[in-house]
């Protein structure tokens, strides 16, 4: 009998059918009978028939079937199994069970019914995932994995205006709402079109996903709120050269503040699941109530003027940030002059414009801070001005005693640019003359009329300094 | 007999009846007239021919290669009408319907994972099942429009394989795509050269044939779900078709004629020598004396039930490879897609990366020009290269050998070292800053590339005087500059496609 010449291919076919076979049987194993879902629910229905107290209930308990659960929300495009799994979660005899059979904590889910919510909307996580690792979702590919519970808070804000809350509900997140008015965070960032450019803008924060954030340098936990966290700890640690000073927070404060920022999400939510808290907060923002002056520059002025009553140094613009409370400065600038420095700022430096088109502050609130600004000082009737004197020697004088702080370009090196546009036009003659008379107290800015300055000098100085103002304007008086 | 008895008797004879017509036969053969008719009668052997080649049945000759694209064809089709079932072609509705798939659909996930490995087998084995043919010579006299048709069927499945890329609608298939539409936009690079854009489009008009808009959006994804499960299956099935038929009809797979046949087997003896004078048995099925016919069964077997175990062979093995890498690796699913957040790097299908390696040159050298050069010129070989010599024979013989180990060699360097030097110097716009477009669309590494290897075949065709050995030496250099651009594109390009040792090194963001 003479060699079969199929004889290797009848052995492959043999060994691949029985491979073929064997992972087929596998993966129906694997994917309908050792399934984690199908024994969480046969290990819930020995506690339902447990705790029955009757043989009726014991007898439905038995019945149950084993089968996916989810709950589907049209309104909020959820469709959440997470049900699966946590079968007790609205079963109040399921308080001492272990997870996932526990009843929810608080008994929130009374008045957020788990049928017309769902648990997304709250949680995050990918609702129509079957595993825990799948829908808690952290490492994997979807766009917002599961909030831990500590942070959960973060979400009622999508319906509910967290100060409105009672006491208890929300704590953490009213806290960081109140740590970012205090410390001033407005100040460089943009929320709700008002704050300052230097940061990036905040709003929707929340709803970005990792792979919004450069995470080059972030340890640990690949998460938004990681990132947020580590983030507030050490700003220049994760964002190379990040300006944002370290604002020394506890742990506590640090969590606060990360609830806070993944509150800020505008999900376009029906109406029936807002809260009339929550309504009311957006009707007061289109009708704000009369502003407040003190708060107004605790919140976007105070990060870099800090109190505003002396002029400070700041380590990371390298120059010193003008003392704008201070009395001796008040007292000679006008209403006039400093709302024009608040509404225009003072470009080419780190000062933003704070006026309706730049930093969203409105004309009352402009007027109230000059207000706070007043308070410090009345406005005193200045000494006028000499008249312009020699230019060329005024040059002289400024590049030997005002160039070292000021800039031999005036664009200011550590002291306030007076080739500034801003400055050259709100600043008037006699304002700068009685600055270089008297100084200003508390900051580095001497009296050069004691130093030996005669009404001359400053003539030719001003000439000087006037040699910068843009053309096209006409000099005031 | 009453007719309640013959009903009776029929219905007792059922089973047995439906048995024998399931069989036209009906019974084993027992005169000479049956024994043929078995043969005529047999759907097998409609689509194969009564007798096989013992060469063509040698696994080192053709590795299976064709089956195995057969069989994952009809794996993907299998697999592919049973994820129809379930898929919704929406942009709204797709992501989460494959999300279904994964975790509802009773063994959906399995069944997504099998496709998607049988879709990577099939491409795989058709680059390696063209070179099998090409370097077997088989593209040869008679068989040269078969290998045309082949090349087509190379193209139905890359766009098989690119359309499918689409269809799950999540971040890797929105930004391939992406990169897959603005590769056939790329003539606007030479047009906008020259200042002719605003007359001449032709790239836009691809890219809006393509996409059925500007951008990727439900246009392009119902495009690409009719082109994927209607259009491009039923073209290559129709082509498969004229292949398989142009195979039998060629003379069956290709072998070295000069060489003495080995016994054929008839009935269950191996009968030595069949000399082409003497008349043998009709098909060397049929006992008794036939006229002669011009060619003899020489070393041939029947193919029932040998070729029969040779192509279960194939099936099962594509079965069970599919099988096994399905059941522990995931198909990928990333978020869904999000026009706002671009993958980084947004990276093509791994087959087409070689192309986007080139394609970060110059876009139309890299998008157009080189798979039309590349296209058109395998299209030609067989019509280029008339020398009948070496078919069935690997690489033609030992000079053929020799040439191709040379070519792989001098391909490979070439290309590694142009890589090399571009991602340590740069190139043109680097050192030129004002340099117009048109000249880096004329001179660019893909153009270099080309221009070396055809360097290097003119010369072995100066050398050698042998169209085969300089084919032989285009195409190695052609293969070796397609593996090392596809692992460059693939592996070694990062964010913003900069180089990098490894995708770990890649910056996170």
């Amino acid at each position: 009998m003479p060699a079969d010449p199929a004889r290797s291919y009848k052995w492959v076919t043999v060994v691949c059918s029985l491979v073929s076979l064997l992972f087929l049987i596998a993966a129906a194993v694997r994917e309908n009978i050792s399934a984690d879902w199908r024994a969480h629910q046969a290990d819930f229905r020995a506690i339902l028939e447990a705790k029955s107290k009757d043989a009726a209930g014991r007898a439905a308990a038995r019945r149950l079937p084993i089968e996916i659960r989810q709950v589907t929300v049209p309104a909020l495009h959820a469709v959440d199994r997470c049900v699966s799994c946590h079968l007790g979660i609205d079963d109040p005899r399921m308080a001492d069970q272990p997870n996932p059979h526990r009843t929810h904590p608080k008994r929130l889910l009374a008045i957020h019914r788990v049928e017309k919510f769902g648990c997304t909307v709250c949680h995050q996580g990918q609702g129509a995932a079957l595993s825990f690792q799948e829908a808690k979702a952290e490492d994997y590919f979807w766009d917002y994995p599961l909030l831990p519970a500590a942070l959960t808070e973060a979400t009622c804000a999508s319906c509910h205006n967290p100060r409105a809350l009672p006491a208890g509900s929300a704590d953490k997140l009213v806290l960081g709402m109140a740590l970012f008015e205090q410390k001033g965070c407005n100040a460089c960032h943009k929320l709700d079109g008002k704050g300052g450019p230097l940061g990036p803008a905040l709003n929707n924060v929340g709803l970005k996903t990792k792979h919004q954030f450069v995470r080059a340098n972030l340890k640990g936990s690949q998460t938004t709120w990681n990132w947020l966290a580590e983030h507030f700890r050490d700003p220049a640690g994760i964002v190379a050269g990040s300006l944002m000073p370290s604002p020394a927070l506890s742990q506590p404060q640090v969590e606060a503040l990360t609830i806070f920022m993944l509150s800020l999400r505008a999900r376009d939510l029906p109406a029936e699941y807002l809260a009339p808290d929550k309504i009311d907060e957006q009707y007061a923002r289109l009708h704000p109530p009369a502003p407040d002056g003190a708060a107004l520059f605790h919140r976007y002025c105070a990060a870099c003027h800090d109190t505003g009553l002396y002029s400070r140094w700041d380590k990371k613009f390298q120059r010193f940030v003008p003392g704008i409370r201070n009395a001796a400065f008040i007292r000679t600038e006008d209403d006039e002059c400093l709302g024009e420095n608040i509404r225009e700022g003072r470009p080419g430096t780190r000062m933003p414009g704070w006026g309706p088109k730049a930093g969203g502050l409105s004309e009352a609130e402009v007027a109230a801070l000059v207000a706070y600004l007043r308070t410090s000082a009345p406005a005193m009737p200045l000494p006028p001005a000499p008249a312009h004197g020699d230019a060329h020697r005024g040059g002289t004088l400024f590049f030997q005693e005002c160039a070292g702080c000021h800039g031999v370009d005036g664009k200011g090196l550590i002291a306030p640019a007076l080739a500034n546009p801003v400055f050259q036009r709100a600043a008037t003659d006699a304002f700068i003359a009685q600055t270089v008379r008297l100084g200003r107290e508390n900051t580095p800015m001497p009296a050069f009329g004691r130093a030996g300055f005669s009404e001359t000098d400053i003539g030719d100085l001003l000439a000087f300094i006037r040699g910068w103002q843009p053309p096209a304007r006409s000099q005031q008086p | 007999m009453t007719p309640a008895k013959e009903f009776l008797e029929n219905l007792k004879r059922t089973p047995q009846n439906l048995r024998e017509s399931m069989l036209r036969n009906g019974k084993a053969p027992e005169s000479d007239r049956e024994r043929s008719q078995s043969t005529f009668h047999n759907f097998f052997l409609h689509l194969q021919s009564v007798r096989v080649h013992r060469h063509s049945l040698r696994f080192g000759y053709t590795f299976g290669l064709g089956l195995i694209l057969t069989a994952s064809f009809v794996v993907l089709t299998f697999t592919g009408i049973l994820l129809m079932v379930y898929y919704k072609p929406g942009a709204e509705l797709a992501y989460d319907s494959v999300k279904d798939i994964h975790f509802v659909v009773p063994a959906g996930r399995f069944i997504r994972n099998i496709h998607r490995w049988a879709a990577h087998l099939m491409v795989l084995a058709v680059f390696l099942h063209m070179a099998r043919v090409f370097y077997t010579g088989s593209y040869k006299r008679p068989r040269e429009f078969n290998w045309v048709v082949g090349l087509g069927l190379l193209v139905f499945t890359l766009g098989l394989s690119f359309t499918g890329y689409l269809l799950p609608w999540d971040q890797l298939a929105y930004w391939a795509i992406t990169i897959g539409a603005n590769i056939a936009n790329s003539p606007r690079e030479v047009t906008d050269a020259i200042g002719i854009t605003v007359w001449f489009d032709p790239g836009r008009f691809q890219k809006q044939l393509l996409l059925g808009a500007n951008y990727v959006g439900q246009e392009a994804l119902i495009r690409f779900y009719v082109l994927h499960v209607a259009v491009l299956p039923l073209a290559l099935t129709a082509l498969m078709g004229v292949h398989f038929w142009r195979v039998r009809k060629d003379g069956g797979l290709s072998r070295d004629e000069s060489l003495p046949a080995p016994p054929a087997r008839i009935g269950d003896a191996d009968v030595a020598v069949f000399a082409p004078n003497k008349t043998y048995g009709l098909m060397a099925v049929v006992r008794g004396r036939t006229p002669e016919v011009d060619r003899a069964p020489e070393g041939t077997v029947a193919s029932w039930p040998n070729l029969m175990w040779a192509e279960m062979a194939a099936f099962l093995f594509t079965i069970a490879v599919t099988l096994v890498l399905g059941y522990f690796f995931d198909a990928p699913l990333k978020e869904m897609a999000n026009p706002a957040i671009p993958e980084n790097p947004a990276k093509a299908p791994w087959y087409f990366l070689g192309l986007q390696e080139l394609v970060s040159y110059s876009a139309f050298m890299g998008g157009v020009g080189i798979p039309t050069i590349v296209l058109v010129g395998l299209g030609l070989i067989p019509y280029l290269d008339r020398d009948p010599r070496g078919v069935g024979v690997w690489f033609g013989g030992p000079a053929g050998r020799r040439t191709f180990w040379q070519s792989l060699a001098y391909g490979l360097l070439s290309v590694l070292a142009l890589l090399v030097f571009t991602v340590n110097f740069g190139w043109l716009r680097a050192w030129f800053p004002a340099i117009p477009q048109i000249a880096i669309i004329v001179v660019n590494p893909a153009t270099v590339i080309v221009a070396l290897y055809a360097a290097w075949s003119l010369w072995v065709l100066r050398r050698t005087a042998s169209i085969r050995l300089s084919a032989v030496a285009l195409f190695t250099c052609f293969l070796a500059g397609f593996i090392v651009l596809t692992a460059m594109g693939s592996i070694f390009r990062g964010p913003n496609w900069h180089f990098y040792w490894w995708p770990s090194q890649w910056p996170t963001h």
